[in-house]
């Protein structure tokens, strides 16, 4: 059976011809918005000067938005776990080719610095462009490294575990401290003086929750990749 | 000559078309593959079209990233930090959905040898 779906011309027409109506819309109600307009994003901006953290990106992820992330969290721990339900029962073989001596010799020169930047992006992103999200799949990306380069390697499942459950428990707890301390959930209850801004001990809660995000991030992309690389061996 | 492209309205109707052409690539692989993994990679075709989409049109020319370095004293002249924030969640979200798929279309070849979705009519009778 050919790959090859047949679509008649009227219904590629017809999407052709609705993409180009809503490019008109789009582009008439975006010629019409006037410069000086006021978004929240410049409400935050201003409100983010209080917060004593320099990346306002951050600040707006983990602190003006901090409920949101646990939930995108939660998202990504639920696909997760489908992954691992999916892949994980018989996944017992290892794969076939093992990397040759240049991949094996590299991914030990290469992997000691793709963690030590990954933990870099994670612990330093509420001052530079970076952050938990990002630096967890640098991480990630070092365990793929070794996960294709030896054969006999594995994640120890139990260490990722508990590195997960640690995490996003202490993530809700930072956020039932707040709710007691300050009467408000994710409350930014350490010190946060604006004289700081620019260390790294500065911004209060928001580094230590991006480093909790980003340790969930790393464990929880490190397992997709496992599970995603380890076959049945005939597949 | 390039005082033309930084125009914002330029800019925005740049933006907004390439965007909508990557979109349409991604859901015309959606409509005429039938291959379960192309499939996929069509939907994230067009997921990487909305982050454009959102990213570019909140440019401005002249105004900075919204990080505070050496030599700033406030949070002005900075771009809108709300859609730096929101897709650099989407971004991840969408990795994991996306792994999520790939793991079903992975495990319905290994069940049945099938990867055409006009073959998989297991349901139908």
């Amino acid at each position: 059976m050919s790959f090859k779906r047949e679509v008649p011309t009227t219904v590629m027409s017809g999407f052709a011809l609705s993409g180009v109506l809503v490019l008109t819309i789009l582009n008439i109600l975006l010629q019409n918005i006037p410069t000086k307009i006021q978004t929240a994003g410049d409400e935050l901006l201003k409100l983010n000067s209080s917060e004593g953290v320099a990346n306002a990106v951050t600040s707006v992820v983990v602190y003006f938005r901090g409920f949101d992330t646990l939930g995108e969290i939660a998202v990504l721990f639920i696909a997760s776990l489908g992954i691992g339900l999916m892949l994980e029962s018989n996944s017992k073989c290892d794969i076939k080719a093992e990397g040759n001596f240049m991949l094996q010799t590299a991914s030990k020169l290469l992997f000691p610095i793709i963690m030590l930047f990954g933990i870099y992006v994670m612990i330093y992103g509420h001052l530079s462009p970076g952050g938990g999200f990002q630096g967890g799949v640098i991480i990630a990306s070092g365990i793929l490294l070794l996960l294709i380069s030896h054969k006999n390697f594995e994640v120890p499942h139990s260490v990722i575990i508990w590195l997960e459950t640690l995490a996003g428990v202490s993530y809700v707890l930072i956020g039932l401290i707040g709710l007691v301390v300050l009467d408000k959930f994710l409350g930014n209850f350490l010190p946060n003086d604006i004289s700081n801004m620019g260390l790294l001990l500065s911004g209060g809660i928001i580094p230590i929750i991006y480093i909790i995000v980003g340790i969930k991030v790393g464990s929880e992309m490190s397992m997709i990749v496992q599970n995603l690389i380890k076959r049945d061996g005939d597949v | 000559m390039f005082e033309f492209f930084n125009q914002p309205e330029v800019i925005k109707t740049i933006v907004t078309i390439g965007s909508m052409a990557l979109f349409f690539v991604g859901l015309f692989g959606l409509l005429t593959q039938k291959h379960l993994i192309k499939i996929f990679m069509s939907i994230a075709i067009m997921e990487t079209a909305l982050f454009l989409l959102f990213i570019g049109l909140m440019y401005k020319k002249s105004f900075l990233a919204p990080i505070l370095s050496d030599g700033q004293t406030g949070f002005t002249n900075m771009n809108d930090p709300i859609p730096h924030a929101m897709i650099l969640t989407a971004i991840v979200i969408g990795m994991a959905v996306l792994a999520l798929g790939v793991s079903f279309a992975i495990e319905y070849y290994k069940l049945t040898g099938k990867t055409n979705i006009d073959e998989m009519t297991s349901l139908r009778h």
